[in-house]
């Protein structure tokens, strides 16, 4: 680890730790900083802000921490792998195929145990991954950026129009999923943050391992093989983290495209390209991202509050066209 | 003989016609005509296709049968099928200039320009009047085309797949705002708005007819003269040159005719996505033919695709109506996903 790194890691916990405490205060009723600090320590039901900090924001917050890092790992793993600056969970697809799982089984059961949801958000997320790859390697030229993303395009329009059927055919059942398909972090049970750990944990750690074998795979697979890499071992491992941290995210927070299409290339700035920095860094910065997107959600349009989904996209597709032009 | 030429004026005006479109056309014709039939036949009051009949070229045999057919599913049905041959010809000019066979209206963010501007129209200016929509939409889808024309046109090298990827960011991001807006809006604004966004045909009356039949008989026309200049630019930007073409003003040009043929159709309807992509590939698919009868085959086939998704999607599972943008979007995708594959085939337009 570098120098430069080590001493940004305390500048990002705190960048992250901050936004935490701000992502808290703010809201509907502004809860000053000390009253967030005391309620976090000291907690006593008997004052009303201490009960909103602890039941209503301090979840939200969590879920905007998880689900910012583990979509922002997922981006740099994607992009790592296909050497591909696009890549990313939500330009290929992967969360409208998780979302499509979800919304399918739960429509069809009426509604289905927290356990079940980030397992199916796995086969969705896994199904649509296999789909477009195939696609995009059937294409002549093998699957450069431009067949992955047209095919990811594809996939996700025709989910979303079968996404859309179903809302429209069961209107009931899907009253409850519909703030949950445009993104957002509000109003999940805590039930199913539970049962996503145990898949985030999973998949950060694999990140973390292949992290190092990854930044060789950036030279190319010929390089990489020459200098040890079991490649296809790699990318299975790869996918396998990947297919985790995008179910567990879809199952907490809905498709929120973009964040792990713009916070690796943000980290790259910083860290350089070895990914053994990239990848907890991105975490850091994810984290921070998605809290800091999710206070502007709660504060543009107040009292209204918009999906963190719209307000993800709104950044993220300027810089998807900056990628475009800057990268290609 | 499967070519002959139509000539008038002295040779002034020739038309090469290729045998196996015109008999393509005709069969299109008829199709077209027998999904209106059924369409105005079929519903929550059936009637024959006598009574239909009946109420189109005589006197109605009742009252409801009137009001049902000359209110409700005929103008419906006529939409459909014009906008579908507008969507259609949007897509073959976008197709044609950008030389690329995955352009569509909906894909780049044309659409979705029209619908943003449509939308804020909607929820910031309830009270303005529904006249001014198509006007809208086109000032937002021409935006749109602009933005993505400046930025995707720069450099100019690896310009067509630069284009789609552009359009697709900026859709993205078009998409998120009006998203935000509906959000912003009150409630039963963004209900009007929702119901448009899903592509459906069902709230459409005579006035949209003759708005949208209006506007194919201004901008019809235009694209027969201009389809001579396509002919030229889809050999590509040198040839045009080589051949006296002034290149960017035609290409100027064509875009916007195309992007005023999306708009308009978008302001009625909503955004239907894939029909701009299919209909040209198909109808180039079905028979071979010149610049200008492929636009005519691609016109027909845009109005066959969306009047048979209208038709569908009102009576497959009623009484809910599934919006005709969801079954273009779900037949489209396969078609779109063939020509990926197929890439380098049908590269040479």
């Amino acid at each position: 680890m570098t120098r430069g790194a080590m001493l940004s890691l305390p500048v990002v916990l705190a960048g992250i730790a901050l936004a935490f405490a701000w992502h808290i205060a703010v809201g509907a009723k502004t809860v000053p900083l000390g009253t967030v600090l005391t309620a976090l320590t000291s907690y006593d039901r008997t004052i009303f802000d201490h009960v909103v900090v602890m039941d209503l924001r301090l979840p939200r917050a969590i879920y905007a921490v998880l689900v910012g890092a583990s979509l922002s790992v997922a981006g740099a793993l994607m992009q790592g792998i296909t050497r591909n600056p696009l890549a990313e969970p939500g330009i290929l697809g992967l969360l409208t195929g998780a979302s499509f799982a979800v919304v399918i089984l739960v429509g069809f059961f009426g509604s289905v145990a927290p356990v079940w949801i980030p397992l199916l958000a796995a086969v969705g997320a896994a199904t649509t991954a296999a789909l477009v790859w195939g696609i995009a390697a059937a294409a002549p030229g093998g699957s450069t950026p431009l067949t992955l993303i047209l095919s990811g395009a594809a996939i996700t329009a025709f989910l979303g129009a079968f996404i859309a059927l179903a809302n429209l055919l069961d209107q009931e059942s899907f009253e409850s999923l519909r703030v949950w398909l445009t993104g957002t972090l509000s109003s999940r049970a805590p039930a199913v943050l539970w049962w996503s750990l145990p898949w985030i944990a999973v998949g950060l750690v694999i990140a973390l391992a292949i992290a190092r074998q990854v930044t060789a795979l950036a030279m190319g697979d010929e390089t990489a093989v020459g200098l040890g890499v079991d490649v296809a071992r790699l990318k299975a491992l790869a996918l396998v983290s990947v297919i985790a941290l995008t179910a567990a995210s879809v199952a907490i927070a809905g498709p929120m495209a973009f964040v792990g299409l713009v916070i690796p290339h943000i980290t790259r700035i910083f860290v350089g390209s070895d990914y053994r920095l990239i990848v907890p860094f991105s975490a850091g910065f994810g984290a921070m991202y998605l809290l800091l997107i999710d206070i502007a959600a709660r504060m543009v349009l107040a009292p209204v509050e918009v999906s963190t989904g719209i307000i993800s996209a709104i950044l993220g597709g300027p810089f998807f066209v900056w990628l475009v032009r800057a990268r290609l | 003989m499967s070519v002959f030429v139509l000539s008038g004026f002295g040779g002034r005006f020739s038309w090469q016609l290729h045998r196996g479109a015109l008999l393509l056309s005709v069969v299109l014709c008829a199709t077209l005509c027998s999904i209106i039939a059924a369409s105005l036949m079929s519903g929550s009051y059936p009637l024959t296709i006598r009574e239909v009949g009946q109420t189109l070229f005589a006197s109605a045999p009742s009252d409801t049968a009137k009001t049902v057919v000359w209110q409700f599913r005929f103008p419906r049905t006529l939409v459909a099928a014009i906008v579908g041959a507008l969507f259609g010809l949007s897509g073959a000019i976008l197709q044609n200039i950008t030389r690329n066979p995955l352009a569509d209206p909906s894909l780049v963010g044309v659409s979705q320009g029209a619908s943003l501007a449509v939308v804020a129209a909607i929820v910031v200016f309830p009270e303005i009047n529904q006249v001014w929509r198509p006007v809208l939409a086109f000032v937002g889808a021409l935006a749109v085309a602009a933005l993505i024309q400046s930025i995707a046109m720069q450099r100019t090298q690896g310009a067509t797949m630069r284009f789609i990827l552009t359009g697709i960011g900026v859709a993205a991001f078009i998409a998120a705002i009006t998203n935000a807006m509906l959000t912003y809006g009150n409630i039963d604004q963004a209900q009007a708005a929702l119901g448009w966004l899903a592509g459906s045909i069902h709230a459409v009356g005579w006035a949209e007819v003759w708005s949208l039949s209006l506007c194919l008989c201004i901008l019809v026309p235009l694209l027969i003269w201009a389809a001579r200049y396509m002919s030229v630019l889809r050999m590509g930007a040198e040839v045009a040159t080589g051949l006296g073409l002034r290149v960017r003003f035609a290409r100027m040009g064509l875009i916007t005719l195309s992007v005023a043929l999306a708009a308009f159709a978008v302001s009625a309807v909503g955004p239907l996505g894939f029909v701009g992509l299919v209909a040209p590939h198909l109808a180039r698919r079905l028979a071979h033919s010149g610049v200008g009868q492929h636009l005519i085959l691609t016109a027909l086939t845009g109005a066959v695709m969306v009047a048979l998704a209208d038709h569908i999607g009102r009576t497959a599972f009623a009484p809910i109506q599934i919006p005709a943008g969801i079954l273009t979007a779900i037949l489209g995708v396969p078609v779109f996903l063939f020509l990926i594959v197929r890439q380098s085939q049908t590269r040479q337009l």
